[in-house]
């Protein structure tokens, strides 16, 4: 699956977006959790937003998993799912924060103020 | 003293009768040299003038036919004119004369060809370095493409390897013409890949419509993934360039009897006879190509392509008008070059279009493909959804060619199985975040009821995923933390 393996590409990377580098939502990132929508792809979409939609079809992605799998660069895959989602045809949330990183007061703030409701 | 007179008168008359005779044969001789002198002198004019005409004849060979005859290898409708007297073109001089220019043709061809020769293997030399200092251009550049994704940084890289992609395309072309190899070994690749690879090698590649109507999985052999790329672009060049800049050029890729065809249509001004039969001499690469023949600046795509034909056995054909108003070019890649590639394994890049079979048409003609006679060809009935016999019928003869179908995903089995499965699990967040915002709503409504505010409660309306949101990015955070099964289940999914 890497890019090496089958020699130098025969189509290269400008193709998938048809030139276009500029995704249209910029808060897209490397990991940003890209999923299908589920909705049956619409007639007349460019083969590699119909590919990306594919490989969405058997769960969510970040955006470099996609990249890899599709084997485009990240930049081009975030065209391809800005324009996805500007469709609503995929869904995009920010990155999964690692486990472990919620602040603990934060935690207990929100605790204390959910048994404050209840209190009141 | 008698005698002596009469001896006198005697001799007298001897010596006057040889004087007679003397002088009759003088004057004969006068005339006689007389004669010869005029004899002479005619000769002499006449010999004058067959030097003269020679003469003539050679300068007029000189000035004008040596002239013509050079020239008419290059440029055919000049036409050599014949001797200056036309009695000569029969005679013995005539036929020393043609030799002379029969003789100066031959030596003049042979000339011509040595010289196109030294200049082929000049610009083979040249091309082959500046192309492989294109493909190390090339390399940086996608190894740049992959390294970083700033979007204006991208949007200059790709200008850069597209702009990359032409030049190599020119450089690849040049050298081909002049008998080069192509340049690059690939690797088994899907003939699809070929093609979108050679359209986006060219300037307009947004005007080209490419309909894939092949069974997935069709590949290439290794040797032939380049040639059919660069014939695909030279053709989509010529009929880009002759076509309006509004105007689509189409590409459609089919099976055929003994192989596959590449068509390209456009629907620009088409050829003239003239045009059209050069052309096609040109893509047929039966004659030798000369470097002096291909105009100034060379048009070489057509060269190029009729070396490549020779070279791989492909063929193509541009001697038909398309239906669309402008050329027809056909290029058919014989079974012997086909190969099969596990679409599964190695996918087709994500940008070359995905074929229009649909996966159920596929398996319907693999599992009739047995009992699928081999005599009936069901051409025209491609496109009939329940014609399954007709579609196997279409497939046979390609199948015994060694070509097995195989889907890369079947889709449309996949979504008919557990769809509702798949999405539940895969909807799970949205849903989270929905139960939320009814929560918040209901909470809100309760409290509204307590001190008659409304608030932007009614903004939380339940159902409504909108996952970007900052609340929404909250309650999401707060599911994650909550609920366990739904994180358990986002593992599984996100691979």
């Amino acid at each position: 699956m890497t890019g090496r393996r089958g020699g130098r590409p025969l189509v290269p990377a400008y193709l998938s977006t048809g030139g276009v580098a500029r995704p249209s939502r910029p808060h897209l990132e490397r990991l940003s959790v890209l999923t299908g929508a589920g909705t049956p792809a619409p007639a007349g979409l460019p083969a590699a937003q119909l590919a990306l939609l594919d490989a969405l079809d058997d769960g969510s992605l970040t955006v470099v998993e996609a990249a890899a799998l599709l084997r485009l660069p990240v930049s081009a895959v975030r065209v391809l799912a800005a324009e996805l989602i500007d469709r609503d045809l995929v869904l995009a949330r920010a990155p999964i924060p690692p486990a472990g990183r919620f602040d603990p007061d934060l935690l207990k703030r929100v605790a204390d103020g959910l048994r404050a409701l209840k209190h009141n | 003293m008698i005698e002596i007179p009469d001896l006198a008168t005697g001799g007298l008359a001897v010596g006057m009768l040889s004087a007679l005779a003397l002088g009759g044969g003088l004057l004969r001789a006068q005339r006689q040299q007389a004669r010869q002198r005029a004899e002479n002198a005619a000769l002499r004019r006449q010999l004058e003038g067959v030097l003269e005409a020679f003469t003539a004849e050679v300068e007029h060979l000189a000035a004008r036919r040596l002239p013509a005859a050079a020239r008419q290898p290059a440029h055919p409708h000049v036409a050599v004119p014949g001797p200056l007297h036309p009695q000569t073109a029969g005679a013995p001089l005539g036929h020393a004369l043609e030799q002379v220019l029969a003789g100066m043709q031959t030596e003049l061809a042979a000339q011509r060809t040595r010289i196109d020769a030294a200049a082929q293997a000049g610009m083979r030399g040249a091309t082959r370095e500046i192309q492989a200092g294109l493909y190390r251009l090339q390399d940086a550049l996608r190894g740049l493409q992959q390294k970083y994704d700033d979007p204006e940084l991208t949007q200059t890289l790709f200008q850069l390897d597209h702009e990359n992609e032409q030049s190599l395309r020119r450089a690849q072309v040049a050298a081909v013409v002049c008998g080069a190899w192509v340049g690059l070994a690939r690797e088994e690749s899907h003939l699809v890949d070929a093609v979108t690879g050679g359209q986006a090698r060219l300037v307009g590649y947004h005007r080209v419509r490419v309909h894939n109507h092949l069974a997935s999985g069709t590949g290439l052999v290794s040797h032939a993934v380049e040639p059919v790329a660069i014939i695909v672009a030279e053709l989509l060049d010529n009929a880009l360039r002759h076509s309006a800049p509004d105007t689509d050029v189409v590409v459609n890729l089919e099976h055929v009897h003994h192989g596959v065809c590449v068509t390209v249509d456009d629907a620009g001004l088409g050829m003239t006879q003239d045009e059209r039969a050069r052309a096609q001499r040109l893509v047929a690469g039966s004659e030798p190509i000369l470097l002096t023949e291909l105009g100034d600046p060379p048009r070489m795509g057509h060269a190029a392509i009729g070396q490549l034909t020779r070279q791989f056995d492909l063929s193509v054909d541009v001697s038909s008008p398309s239906p669309y108003g402008g050329v027809r070019a056909v290029l058919r890649v014989d079974s012997h070059l086909l190969s099969t590639i596990d679409p599964d394994e190695r996918p087709p890049a994500a940008s070359a279009p995905r074929s229009t079979r649909t996966a159920s048409r596929d398996e319907a003609s693999a599992d009739s493909r047995g009992e699928a006679s081999s005599t009936s060809h069901g051409y025209g009935a491609e496109h009939d959804d329940d014609a399954s016999d007709a579609v196997s019928g279409h497939h046979a003869p390609r199948d015994a060619g060694g070509l097995p179908q195989r889907r890369r995903r079947s889709r449309v089995a996949a979504a008919a199985n557990d769809v509702p499965a798949a999405r539940t699990a895969v909807r799970r967040p949205e849903r989270a975040a929905a139960a939320l915002g009814a929560l918040q709503a209901g909470t809100a409504a309760a409290r509204s009821a307590a001190d008659e505010s409304t608030g932007d409660a009614s903004t939380a309306v339940p159902g409504a995923a909108v996952p970007e949101t900052a609340g929404a990015a909250q309650q999401r955070a707060e599911a994650a933390a909550n609920d366990t099964d739904q994180t358990d289940d986002e593992g599984g999914t996100a691979r």
